[in-house]
């Protein structure tokens, strides 16, 4: 690559290293401060462990109390009580296929079982998804500027250890609990091919995003964390398999481990910044848009038709109804949606919980789609593909199965 | 008295004498070589990684990768 | 260029000003990010690449900074090192200085650096290298404008220039 032929050994550029640091550097004696001693605790695993824990519970609470706050305590009220009455009495034509498009139900008492483009379209971004994807970036970038990503990854590295990962890999992980997108990119640090794709095919496949996270919080706060314990045993069972039959090297964990920084405002502001107006742009489009194809599917009875082709699948393995097929065509736009539009069919609690956990790992989200293609190669995408499949209907089957065994279904 | 890094006890201190195979080219931007001075900063419970002090900077580096650096330990 | 974690994104961002696509979080950059800077009257492309310890990559974060720096052979680098951590940097600086790149080396973090009580004599490091040294301040944009302004002088070095400079300062020094 490079012409110039005098090239140092590494002990010889040690060398010329050492000698000129020796002439110009001076290390003074420094008392250890505060810094320090956080720097200390935090990656030693009897203090470390809990610290990490109570972090995480911290992220989790402060995430669904400011996305609760505003979602409940603002824009549902914006919404459900100004908007959505005011939009149903103006919009001319009730009845007509226009106003089913726009507005959705005339009957619908909330914009979550509304369906309309100008309805469901525009509540679910703005109301509750936008909250989520601003809270989890404060927080988040938070983290990462103060520098605490990489003690965290040192805690779990033996975990991690044991189905073919290191520590590394919790960064890509809780990334894309924002965005699976920038997760995915976020895997080349990770040495081996091998890894790579287990964690690419892990992030696709069970890690939902910031705006589905929100999503379930406005729509299921209850059942949250069996849908989270579940998807996490999925994460390590399906990991464990991968390590054990795909081939290729492991290697262990080499990584720098920064000191504490203060942080940046500036530094957060204009990450999250940028996630917020990344989501406003490409997102709500894509919300009117699924909207706009699942209102216009019922019109043409091409979802009843879907619904009926897939009936034996969605109720025979699934144990859910056939209404389900319209958030499964959504979800291919918008998996935030596709669970958005669970809100207005009826479904049992059992039968809730299957199809969010269902359409968390059916499909990651096209931008994921299309990166996967870019990261992987064509034998591991397939493979990837076909781990999702394979996950869908295992875990699908799985939890119908333990639903009738509890009589729950 | 000589041992393996992944060998070392915590807080425990000494200078590199050796580091095997194709690791030595990888730690070598990471500031760890032979005949540097390196202090262990903390061992993580099931065969987690060590983290070590190398010129005031923190390293964590694997069980299995640590097993390939010999320390000269100070008694 | 730099090793992980010396601020090369919030660089980056202070040399281009704030209308940059981020596609990188910063902290994590896996992918070199394009941008434009005002130097000598004129915009030129600065890049913007993943951290990397030394020239022999150890991930393919590092293989994109590695590769980069092989295609721009034109390239001024400038090599950003941590001022409380500046034997691991001079490494990788080295490693550059050998393939024949006209360096500029900022000595990053260097408020962090005074807190800890490492002390550089940057003129004494420059005299030895033969390069421009300038201590920075990323985050709050300190020394940038000396740094920009030093650009210039920037220029290729032979290793041996180096190895004879450390022997002659240390000959004076006794």
């Amino acid at each position: 690559m490079w012409e110039i032929a005098v090239e140092l050994t590494i002990d010889q550029r040690w060398d010329l290293v050492d000698r000129i640091a020796k002439e110009t550097i001076e290390v003074g004696a420094y008392e250890p401060t505060l810094r320090d001693t956080l720097a200390d605790v935090t990656v030693k695993p009897l203090t470390g462990i809990p610290f990490a824990i109570a972090v995480i519970y911290g992220f989790w609470m402060f995430f669904s109390g400011f996305a609760g706050f505003f979602t409940d305590g603002f824009f549902v009220k914006i919404f459900d009580v100004h908007f959505l009455p005011w939009i149903q009495s103006v919009f001319p034509g009730k009845g007509t296929w226009l106003y089913f498009i726009f507005v959705g139900d005339p009957s619908a008492e909330t914009c979550f079982e509304s369906f309309g483009v100008l309805t469901s379209g525009l509540f679910l971004p703005i109301g509750v998804v936008l909250p989520a994807i601003v809270a989890f970036y404060l927080v988040f970038a938070f983290l990462e500027d103060v520098g605490y990503l990489p003690r965290l990854a040192v805690l779990v590295d033996g975990v991690l250890h044991k189905i073919g990962l290191h520590g590394y890999a919790i960064i890509p992980t809780i990334l894309s609990l924002g965005c699976n997108v920038p997760g995915v990119t976020a895997c080349r640090p990770l040495e081996s091919r091998k890894q790579r794709f287990m964690m690419i095919t892990l992030l696709g496949v069970f890690i939902p995003c910031a705006a589905q996270i929100g999503m379930m919080e406005g729509l299921i706060p209850h059942l949250i964390g069996w849908v989270f314990l579940t998807l996490a045993i999925g994460y390590f069972a399906v990991g464990f398999i991968l390590n054990k039959v795909w081939p290729g090297e492991s290697p262990e964990i080499l990584m720098d481990v920064p000191p504490y920084q203060k942080p940046t405002w500036r530094n957060i502001g204009r990450k999250m910044g940028t996630r917020t107006s990344h989501f406003l742009m490409e997102a709500v489009p894509f919300f009117l848009l699924g909207c706009l194809i699942v209102a216009v599917m019922y019109l043409t009875g091409a979802m009843d038709w879907l619904g009926n082709a897939l009936a034996p699948a969605l109720t025979g393995v699934f144990g859910v109804p056939e209404e389900t097929v319209a958030p499964l065509v959504a979800g291919f736009l918008r998996k935030d949606l596709a669970i958005g539009l669970l809100g207005g069919i009826e479904l049992t609690t059992w039968q809730m919980f299957t199809s969010v956990v269902l359409l968390c790992i059916y499909f990651p989200c096209l931008a994921t789609f299309a990166l996967m293609l870019k990261e992987e190669k064509w034998k591991e995408f397939l493979a990837t593909m076909l781990v999702l499949v394979v996950t869908v209907f295992v875990f699908g089957g799985l939890l119908n199965l333990i639903g009738i065994g509890l009589g729950i279904a | 008295m000589e041992k393996k890094l992944s060998e070392m006890g915590y807080e425990e201190e000494g200078i590199v004498i050796k580091i095997l195979g194709g690791l030595r080219y990888k730690i070598a931007g990471m500031g760890i070589r032979k005949g540097k001075g390196i202090k262990m900063m903390t061992k993580q419970p099931i065969k987690g990684p060590v983290v070590v002090t190398v010129d005031r900077s923190n390293t964590s580096i694997g069980l299995g990768l640590a097993d390939k650096i010999l320390v000269q330990v100070k008694k | 260029m730099g090793q992980a974690n010396v601020g090369k994104s919030a660089f980056f961002n202070r040399l281009t000003g704030a209308k940059v696509a981020e596609s990188n979080y910063p902290g994590t950059t896996v992918d070199f990010t394009k941008g434009h800077m005002l130097f000598q009257g004129e915009y030129v492309d600065l890049i913007d690449v993943p951290g990397t310890f030394s020239l022999q990559p150890k991930d393919k974060a590092e293989e994109v900074a590695v590769k980069m720096l092989g295609e721009e052979k034109e390239a001024l680098v400038i090599c950003i090192i941590d001022a409380s951590k500046v034997e691991r940097g001079l490494y990788l600086a080295l490693e550059i200085i050998e393939k024949g790149y006209p360096v500029i080396i900022a000595l990053n973090m260097w408020d962090m650096a005074k807190s800890v009580n490492v002390k550089v004599d940057t003129e004494k490091l420059e005299q030895i290298l033969g390069v421009p040294v300038v201590p920075t301040v990323a985050t709050r944009g300190e020394g940038f404008k000396e740094l920009v302004s030093r650009m210039g002088q920037a220029a290729p070095v032979t290793i041996e220039e180096i190895i004879r400079s450390v022997g002659n300062s240390s000959r004076t020094h006794h």
